[in-house]
């Protein structure tokens, strides 16, 4: 096994993200992984990540998958007894990534060009009823989805910039 | 005319690593009236006392300034060797020059002189001014009112009570035992709870010195150390304790069923019963919010008063207001168990067989719902999977950030008792993130637990859910073998922490108490003054204090018997003398000393000037701790500290500002 070294300066990058300490301050109880909603499929372990930036082991997580499997279900910030949250640490991670111009998994991509084009996390879809007939919004009469008003993509980018 | 010595401590290199002592003392000669000025490297130590003691024999000094570490730690000490060589103690001034100078300024230490120079400068201002003030004496009351009557209050009792002293111990429950007596094993001998309590219990009840209010709590305390007088609130019991002889004859008839606060409320009892089966005193109490004549009208019920032999029962027993004169205070009201409710991802409260550690003391103890069975209390049934859950409300920021420091050793001692009980036909695994076994025969015992089959799991489940068939469940992730485990439990005991009272908050305003941070009694000093509070007299044992395993209570419950009596063996106290006085002329009766106050040591007295009756301030030297707070809110300047008047104070202020060159204040 290699020698792992930390890398301090990057560390301070992630930390000045998190705004505070206190969002790394775990100290390994495990409850975040035992209820890791991202964990049985994707073996993503919040606790994990946690200590490897308290530790400055950070080189390889901004282009590491991992940080993309989690499903931001914020279980971990609501349980979480030191108030550590592993999701923000995974947020800063993430946003560090962009910056790097890391590889950023394509359906992730895709899903933020379609909330700026369209403004839904899902499009309307065709259904099958219990019936077995296939139905879509007009002929259940519900109203049509407009597309989003011009200044939403503004907002939208500028929500996901940085403060 | 006035003569000064001046001497500046080394304290090893912790001044003088920092400071240029010689400088400081070379300066010091320049300062008016100072005769000898000296460094040495401990002022503290016996040479370094002679040498104060020989000058102010040899120079015939009167004032002695030193310039060494904070007052707290030596005042005291230079004090008495000042004392001893025949000067009033009271003309020594102690110039802060570790804590204040060497220890904030370490790497500076050229302003660091500068700074200590200026505070010798200031020092030597005050001494000039200071008077010679003499030691009062006030005789105490030899009694001691002990409050809480769980084991930490047996014990001080009982030690107060052999050494001679007369103790009132008031318990709010209708007997003495509190928490240990729920108790079934304790950690780390094993030995059974009830058989090392009881007998204290019974000897708290036959003791000539203790005098017993159980079913009391403490309404009012007035006074200050050494003279307490404390009103004690009897609740009635509506059965006569002369006539009661515990025969539990009236609870088989007594038709309605109440919830049984000693078992948890796992079972019921009548609204007439005995607290416990152990319980001192072992008297019948009626429930009046159950008890269908008390609750209703007189016309009904009244089995119990038909079955008792002894015509014990008095439904009309009123409340009794006690007063007693006490010297000193003993506060032992313990803790509360955190309600594991407020967590709710582990499903307490939802679940039946999820229960608190205390809980599970119950169903393991002999006298307890189950006789000492262990089963869920869900079906009755004996578990084949119990999962121990540590660190529940305690070391976790939404709760509790304090660590609960019996929780890991309670749940070793469960799971070993489930494993000595149920055999080999049980899984038991513990889930925790650090366990702590750090007393003594702690960590052999944490070790005799792994030697019992016992999976450890380094994780915490996130939650706790009801499988498909209605069975629990939950997922926990172990560090150690990068696993994630499916655990289906039978029972979970979730290692609750211990919490401040409910009603601590009354107790902390009715004995003017401080409480910290976590909630709970806050001691005079963490280190050096843990068994007493900021108040003369008030003195913390046990859990009130903060979480405590029953040894620790133990020790801390005879510590503070033995402070008591080092107060009040004598029959009366030294008062020091720095206290607040009263220029009665110049008092207008405004009454912000009497507010502000935190000692509670100004009283306003009714005064007739000219037939008209008018109110003056003052000062109960006995509480008086000489803060100076009221010194400084008074608008008339009537009430002063004595050492820090006015002129005292302001003469310290112009030598700050006038002298800065190195030449000396002359």
């Amino acid at each position: 096994m290699s020698m792992a070294k930390p890398n301090l300066e990057a560390r301070e990058k992630i930390l000045a993200k998190l705004r505070g300490r206190e969002l790394v301050n775990c100290f390994q109880c495990i409850k975040c992984t035992s209820g890791c909603t991202a964990l049985k499929l994707l073996e993503l372990k919040p606790h994990e990540i946690i200590k490897l930036v308290n530790l400055g082991f950070v080189d390889e997580l901004p282009s590491s998958d991992i940080i993309w499997t989690c499903v931001t279900c914020l279980k971990c910030v609501q349980r979480c007894p030191q108030k550590a949250s592993p999701y923000h640490v995974i947020m800063a991670l993430r946003n560090i990534a962009v910056e790097k111009e890391a590889k950023v998994p394509e359906g992730y991509l895709k899903a933020v060009s379609q909330i700026l084009e369209t403004g839904l996390i899902e499009t309307p879809k065709k259904i099958v009823t219990r019936k077995m007939e296939t139905v879509d919004r007009d002929c259940l009469k519900l109203p049509k989805i407009n597309p989003p008003k011009e200044n939403f993509q503004a907002v939208f980018t500028k929500t996901m910039e940085e403060k | 005319m006035t003569r000064i010595g001046v001497y500046v401590c080394h304290c090893g290199l912790n001044i003088a690593g920092v400071v240029d002592v010689e400088k400081v003392a070379e300066y010091a000669k320049g300062l008016p009236d100072v005769v000898v000025a000296k460094h040495y490297t401990y002022m503290c130590s016996e040479p370094g006392q002679h040498m104060i003691q020989d000058d102010i024999e040899a120079q015939n000094l009167d004032r002695i300034v030193i310039a060494t570490c904070s007052p707290r730690m030596h005042e005291e000490t230079f004090r008495r060797a000042v004392a001893e060589a025949g000067l009033n103690p009271y003309l020594t001034e102690i110039v802060n020059l570790r804590e204040h100078v060497s220890w904030a300024h370490t790497h500076e230490p050229e302003k660091a002189t500068e700074k200590a120079k200026a505070l010798v400068r200031m020092g030597v201002a005050h001494a000039r001014l200071l008077e010679p003030l003499e030691k009062r004496k006030v005789s105490v009351e030899k009694g001691v009112l002990v409050v809480g009557g769980g084991i930490a209050g047996i014990q001080t009792s009982l030690d107060l009570a052999d050494a001679g002293f007369k103790v009132h111990l008031v318990e709010k429950s209708p007997s003495i035992g509190g928490r240990m007596s729920q108790l079934d094993k304790t950690f780390p001998t094993l030995d059974c709870s009830a058989c090392i309590l009881t007998p204290k219990m019974v000897d708290v009840a036959k003791h000539p010195n203790i005098t017993l209010l159980t079913n009391a709590e403490v309404t009012n305390v007035k006074g200050f150390v050494g003279n307490y007088e404390a009103s004690i609130l009897k609740n009635p019991t509506y059965v006569d304790a002369e006539k009661c002889v515990g025969c539990e004859l009236c609870t088989k008839v007594c038709p309605v069923k109440v919830p049984d606060r000693f078992n948890e409320n796992l079972t019921e009892k009548r609204a007439i019963s005995i607290y416990s089966t152990q319980a001192v005193p072992k008297i019948a109490t009626i429930n009046p919010d159950y008890c269908l004549r008390l609750k209703y009208n007189k016309g009904v019920c009244g089995k119990c008063q038909d079955a008792c032999e002894a015509k014990a029962i008095d439904f009309e027993q009123k409340p009794e207001t006690v007063q007693v004169k006490v010297g000193g205070i003993v506060l032992a009201v313990g803790s509360e168990v955190f309600n594991a409710s407020k967590m709710v991802e582990l499903g307490y409260g939802r679940f039946k067989n999820v229960i608190s550690s205390i809980e599970f003391e119950r169903i393991s103890d002999a006298s307890g719902p189950t006789g000492g069975k262990i089963v869920s209390p869900k079906d009755g049934k004996t578990p084949k999977t119990i999962a121990f859950i540590q660190c529940v409300g305690s070391r976790d920021k939404r709760f509790h950030d304090y660590c609960c420091r019996v929780g890991c050793m309670v749940t070793l001692k469960q799971a070993i008792l489930a494993r000595e009980k149920i055999h080999e036909n049980v899984r038991i695994y513990v889930c925790y993130v650090d366990l702590r076994a750090f007393g003594k025969g702690y960590d052999e015992f944490y070790r005799s637990a792994r030697d019992k089959d016992i999976d450890f799991i380094a994780g915490l489940p996130s939650e706790i859910h009801s499988a498909q068939d209605g069975s629990l469940c939950f997922d926990v992730y172990d560090k150690g073998t990068s696993k994630l485990l499916e655990v289906h439990p039978d029972l979970v005991v979730l290692g609750t922490g211990l919490v401040p009272n409910n009603d601590l908050g009354n107790i902390s305003a009715l004995f003017h108490a401080s409480r910290s941070a976590d909630g709970f009694l806050l001691e005079a000093h963490p280190k050096l003054r843990p068994l007493e509070t900021a108040m003369g007299g008030v003195f913390l044992a046990g859990a009130c204090q903060g979480p405590k395993d029953i040894p620790d209570t133990v020790a801390q419950a005879s510590g503070a018997a033995a402070k008591a009596i080092d107060l009040l063996s004598s029959g009366e106290i030294e008062l020091e003398p720095l206290k607040a006085v009263v220029d009665k002329d110049s008092c207008s009766g405004c009454r912000i000393c009497e507010s502000i106050c935190p000692f509670v040591a100004v009283e306003m007295k009714p005064e007739v000037v000219d037939g008209n009756e008018r109110f003056r301030a003052e000062v109960i030297e006995a509480m008086c701790q000489g803060c100076g707070l009221c010194s400084s809110a008074c608008p008339t300047g009537a009430i002063k500290i004595q050492q820090y008047s006015s002129r005292q104070v302001l003469t310290q202020v112009q030598a700050a500002l006038t002298e800065t060159c190195t030449e000396g204040g002359k």
